[in-house]
Parts: C-alpha cells; structure tokens; sequence
C-alpha cells in the first residue's frame, strides 16, 4: 500500500512533470515564478502557515467582496507583472486548484477588473480576511 | 633481447604506468569529498520523494555542465548564501541534520549547456548552525529586500521546526521561456 504522503508527492510530481514544457505567455510558469515558493507548485499551501488555493478561493470569488479580495491580497497585487498576465495567472489558478467549487454563475477575471482591484491598497489582509471569510 | 626480458619490461612500464595514474588520481580527487558526494546522493534520492517541495526539486534540464561546488554553477545565478552541495549536501537535498524549508522564493537562471532558461527554486535549509563553506552572492533578476519574495537576501526558513539558516539549494521548476515580465 502506498503511504498518503508518498502517494501525494507522487501526484504532484505527475501533476508538474505533465505541465513542465511551458510555452510563452503561460500563466503556469507566472504562477510558478511569482506564487509558487509559498503556496507550493500544486497550490497546496503549508498548514497553518500558507493558506491553500485548492477549492475555498472558488467560495471566495462566490462575492464581489472576495473576487476583490483576491486580486488586493498583497502577494497578488504586488506581483511584479502587468495587469493581463496577473488576470490570466489569476483565471487560470481558478480553473486548475479550485474549478469544482467555482459559482455556476462564475465570470472570469476581466483586465479592467483586475487593475481596478489591485490599485486598491489592501492596509490589513488578516483582519478583512477574518471579517469576510473567516472559516479560511 | 630475450623475449622473456621483454616481456618483464613490458609488465614494469605497464605496472609503472598504473601506478603513476593510481597516484595522480588520488591527488585530484579526494576520499572524503567523493564519500560525501555518494552519500548525499544516496541520502537525496532516498528524502527527496517524501517532501513536500519533492516536485520542485525532480525537474531536470535535459543537459548541464558545471561544478556544484561553486558559485559560477548556473543554477546559483541568485543564490545569496552558502552552498549546501559544499556542506555535506547536494546541489538538491540538504546536508544530514537539516530540515528543507517548503516555502522559498523562484529566481530564473539560463542554462548554458542548452541555452534556455529555467525556474529555479532556491530553498533554504535549516536547524544547524550556518554552514560557512562557499558563499555565493548572486543577484541576477532579484529584487532587494523591501521586495521580499524576490529577494535573496532573506532567511527563508519557513514553516520548519527550527529558523536557523545552514544552507540553500537549487531545484529546477520548469523551463521558463517567459520570465514574468
């Protein structure tokens, strides 16, 4: 029987190896670059140190208040890339950790929406984050 | 010249020659560093698939050329630190004793053996006091310190039992042909 850790790091190595020729202009490799070192190559964050984007982020953007709060978050707006790619990183994180738990109803992330929200400075994450979501 | 002297001269020259190469060999390469080297492969291949960054670190460029042990191997373009693959590591794993911090930060660094560029993940490792052999001050497309998550200037001993930094490796994400701009 394969261990749940071993068979984890299994998958996940699958998951990257099958993914690993990116081309150009794949958000893949801008989320690799500029999101990968905390929330890990396959979105699963760290136990009480990183929060996950498997599944809760497709809750989240259930709202305006969080589809806003997911592109204000610092990491994100502060990511050192233009609002296109951040929107196309940001759509495609979605579709790949969290497309079971995404509204019916779900709009993907427009430009215009994206530069909008993170122009917005986000002072204190934690504690909007406590106040809008505070099971994540 | 009997034949039989020739060949006891011949079996001399080809005794000297073995001997002289055995000695010279010896002389460029050393026991310890050549048990070391064996062991943290061993001791890598073994860790590696269990952790939970073994991803990051199983994606090989197709080809590389280059010593490990110093500063100018490609993959340490931005490394700020020392090099675990000098401290009893690899350029991949860590030293014995140390824990490999998860969360890091991903620099890019161009391959000159096949002329690409990489993604490339440079975790810290951690719980034993600062390994001081081969300190490296890369820098290329990292940011300084108030931009904390492409700087390789910070500690990044995150989400480990203990803080102390010993070391940084090297793993390669993913070949990346667009570096973020």
């Amino acid at each position: 029987m394969i261990l749940p850790a071993a068979r984890s790091a299994l998958v996940a190595a699958l998951l990257l190896g099958a993914a690993a020729p990116a081309s150009r202009a794949d958000p893949q490799v801008d989320y690799l670059l500029h999101c990968s070192g905390c929330h890990m190559p396959d979105g699963s964050g760290l136990d009480q140190v990183v929060p996950t984007l498997h599944e809760v982020i497709g809750r989240i953007v259930a709202e305006p208040e969080g589809r806003a709060y997911i592109v204000r978050v610092p990491g994100v707006s502060q990511a050192p890339i233009s609002d296109e790619k951040l929107t196309d990183v940001i759509n495609w994180m979605l579709a790949e950790f969290s497309s079971e738990t995404l509204p019916d109803d779900f709009e993907p992330f427009t430009v215009s929406e994206v530069g909008r929200s993170r122009s917005q400075l986000l002072a204190d994450p934690l504690k909007l984050r406590a106040e809008l979501f505070p099971d994540y | 010249m009997k034949p039989n002297d020739l060949i006891e001269h011949g079996y001399i020259w080809l005794d000297d020659q073995a001997r002289h190469s055995a000695r010279l060999l010896a002389r460029l390469i050393s026991r310890r560093s050549f048990l070391g080297r064996l062991g943290a492969m061993f001791a890598g291949a073994a860790v590696l698939p269990l952790l939970p960054v073994a991803r990051a670190l199983a994606q090989e460029p197709p080809q590389e050329v280059g010593d490990t042990q110093t500063c100018e191997y490609w993959r340490y373009c931005a490394l700020g630190g020392t090099l675990c693959a000098c401290c009893g590591g690899s350029v991949t794993s860590c030293p014995p004793g140390s824990e490999l911090s998860p969360i890091t930060w991903v620099g890019t660094c161009h391959n000159p053996a096949d002329d690409r560029d990489y993604l490339i993940s440079y975790n810290d490792c951690c719980g034993k006091v600062t390994c001081r052999r081969c300190s490296c001050h890369g820098s290329e497309r990292e940011k300084p310190v108030y931009f904390p998550s492409k700087s390789s200037n910070i500690l990044w001993c995150f989400g480990t039992e203990a803080r102390t930094y010993h070391c940084t490796v090297a793993g390669i994400l993913g070949e990346a042909t667009d570096l973020g701009k």
